[in-house]
């Protein structure tokens, strides 16, 4: 009984000195990311041609799905944390908005770094779970091999006086060109400690199609994906079309 | 010494809550029917493992016995109210499951206004009819027989039927151990039929997901037909790609410049979505004619011709019909020809055929 005694005082006070010792420890903490979609500022409403290209057509948006991947924190010192591998977005629903971790490692965060689309560690056959939204972004152009990155779709005044047609931003890697975007962006930095943090993403649909170069729904037509010319078009005018909205404790 | 008695031996009567196996639910046994045993077999569904990760609905899992269940009632016109019509009367397993007319009729002589869909890879299907208005297979399951133009039945009188019928009540207490037969059960039973009919023997499943080595397998003229199919050239995957060869998806395909049926529109109450139509699986497309929600098409010929050359424009139209600007995608005969070859190479022959799909009776 001498035994059982001392073991069950020294549990006690094991238990005790791990309690204490956690007190000046940094606590992980919570973050979630949101994608949301705006055109020129306007907030995005589908199928209704109200917006106006740089080029000068006016346009709608009846689709838009993609791929974000690796989406990762990186403090000053490079120290990184990847709250996501892969993530597919469609504007449409809602349930697709956000992600988040939940054991982001303490730290102060200055930046987000993430793949638009997907790399080619993934951007394969196969790369990405059976899913019927998997599947359907599938790219099976033959040759090539993986999925859409991105499907922008809708419709333009391609003469600005009533004669409508459709246009399909799709892209992927083509032509064996990979065409993922690597997008950098830094943020207002935030402390994770124990705490919550919302990181607000918001895509302007508009910077598609005019930094750096003006997208004329006119020039490419509407089939685009075996077009690496297109895609590189694309690929420029897609690294900026990000910007962080807001980062706040939630 | 008891506080730590105590705080020792609290956490041993958890450890056995928790590890505790719950007893088995013993099988019901009716006291009018005391030799009739309840113990349903599971049934595991033999899906391609490339077909897409299936999501079965918790509360009807699939057993023998409920397939069985479903099987008959499936065939047997009991549940039409003049006991005349069955589900395969208008599903007919010689043509993938749809009708070869373009408008079935019902037990008064009516006609609907849109075309038998086809019951093949149901599992995987989540809005079904041709403007998605039901959620499910079971969902699905119970809308023929009160549709007055189809079996004109009430789901009452059908149970009725069944609960006089000599088998029907112990075929349910197999199924779903109970001898009070609803048409809930009825529905389920027939949705675990329907989920058994896979299609996925085909040429086309051969070459591009098996990876047979045959070289023979398809013709030159199959393969230009796939390249027209799974490129912009023809563009056809983008609705109809994947194992399934449909995306799941409504769109309004240029049909109409004013689609006199609403479709989805009608279901949503959106006009974003008038003329929006489910995308049918291309599978076994050779044997499911005629063609469209609406039946227009009789032949294949006159459905390529509809997508190269007679697109319609309306505000609805789907983006993905990218050439309407010019009337579609402009395809000359010969690549007519070979992208029909190619739909060819999706008849599952074996499947129009195989026993276990076929009448019971």
């Amino acid at each position: 009984m001498k035994t059982f005694k001392i073991m069950a005082v020294a549990m006690f006070a094991l238990s005790m000195f791990a309690f204490l010792g956690c007190d000046d420890e940094k606590q992980p903490g919570f973050v979630t990311v949101y994608l949301d979609h705006d055109v020129a500022g306007e907030a995005l409403e589908f199928d209704n041609i109200k917006y106006t290209s740089k080029a000068g057509h006016p346009f709608s948006v009846a689709r838009l799905k993609y791929y974000v991947s690796n989406v990762t924190l990186l403090e000053a010192d490079g120290t990184a944390f990847e709250i996501k591998d892969v993530h597919y977005r469609d504007a449409a629903e809602a349930s697709t908005r956000s992600f988040s971790a939940t054991n982001v490692p303490s730290g102060k965060y200055e930046k987000i770094s993430f793949i638009y689309g997907l790399d080619e560690t993934v951007n394969v056959d196969g790369g990405l779970p059976n899913t019927q939204t998997n599947i359907n972004m599938e790219w099976p152009i033959p040759g090539d091999q993986g999925y859409h990155y991105m499907k922008l779709e809708g419709k333009y005044d391609s003469l600005g006086m009533g004669v409508i047609k459709n246009f399909n931003l799709h892209t992927g890697a083509t032509m064996g060109n990979q065409n993922y975007i690597k997008i950098s962006l830094p943020l207002s930095a935030f402390s994770v400690d124990g705490n919550t943090w919302g990181i607000y993403l918001e895509m302007d649909i508009n910077e598609w199609l005019e930094n750096p170069n003006t997208w004329d729904f006119e020039e490419f037509g509407p089939m685009i994906m075996m077009n690496q010319n297109a895609q590189e078009v694309l690929k420029a005018n897609g690294s900026t079309v990000f910007k962080i909205d807001k980062v706040e404790k939630e | 010494m008891n506080f730590f008695k105590i705080i020792f031996f609290l956490g041993l009567p958890a450890m056995f809550v928790f590890s505790c196996k719950k007893d088995e639910p013993k099988p019901p046994v009716d006291p009018d029917h005391p030799d009739l045993v309840y113990d349903p077999t599971p049934y595991q569904l033999a899906a391609p493992a490339y077909f897409p990760l299936l999501e079965m609905p918790a509360d009807n899992p699939m057993t023998e016995e409920g397939i069985l269940l479903g099987r008959m009632l499936f065939y047997d016109p009991i549940l039409s109210g003049d006991s005349t019509l069955s589900c395969a009367g208008c599903h007919k397993q010689e043509y993938a499951f749809s009708d070869e007319n373009q408008f079935s009729t019902g037990i008064d002589g009516l006609m609907g206004d849109r075309q038998a869909m086809p019951v093949m890879n149901i599992a995987w299907v989540s809005d079904l009819f041709w403007d998605g208005r039901a959620e499910g297979v079971e969902a699905q399951a119970l809308g023929p027989v009160e549709n007055p133009i189809e079996m004109h039945e009430t789901w009452p009188n059908a149970m009725e039927k069944l609960k006089r019928h000599p088998e029907y009540p112990s075929l349910f207490f197999y199924a779903f151990g109970t001898w009070d037969i609803t048409k809930e059960h009825a529905a389920k039973a027939i949705a675990q039929f329907e989920r058994t009919l896979i299609s996925a023997d085909t040429r086309f499943d051969k070459k591009f997901y098996l990876l047979d080595p045959n070289p023979f397998l398809l013709t030159d003229e199959e393969i230009e037909g796939h390249f027209i199919f799974n490129t912009e050239k023809g563009d056809c995957f983008h609705c109809h790609g994947g194992s399934l060869l449909t995306d799941n998806l409504f769109h309004n395909n240029g049909l109409d410049a004013n689609s006199a049926d609403e479709g989805l529109g009608k279901v949503t109450g959106k006009t974003t979505d008038r003329g929006k139509f489910k995308t049918p699986s291309l599978r076994n497309i050779a044997l499911t004619g005629p063609y469209m929600h609406d039946g227009r098409f009789a032949t294949l010929e006159e459905v390529v011709d509809f997508y190269s050359d007679s697109l319609q424009f309306s505000e609805t139209i789907d983006p993905l019909m990218k050439n309407v600007h010019q009337g579609g995608i402009r395809l000359t005969a010969q690549e007519k020809s070979n992208l029909i070859a190619f739909l060819h190479t999706f008849t599952d022959t074996a499947f129009v055929h195989r026993k276990e799909f076929s009448n019971p009776f």
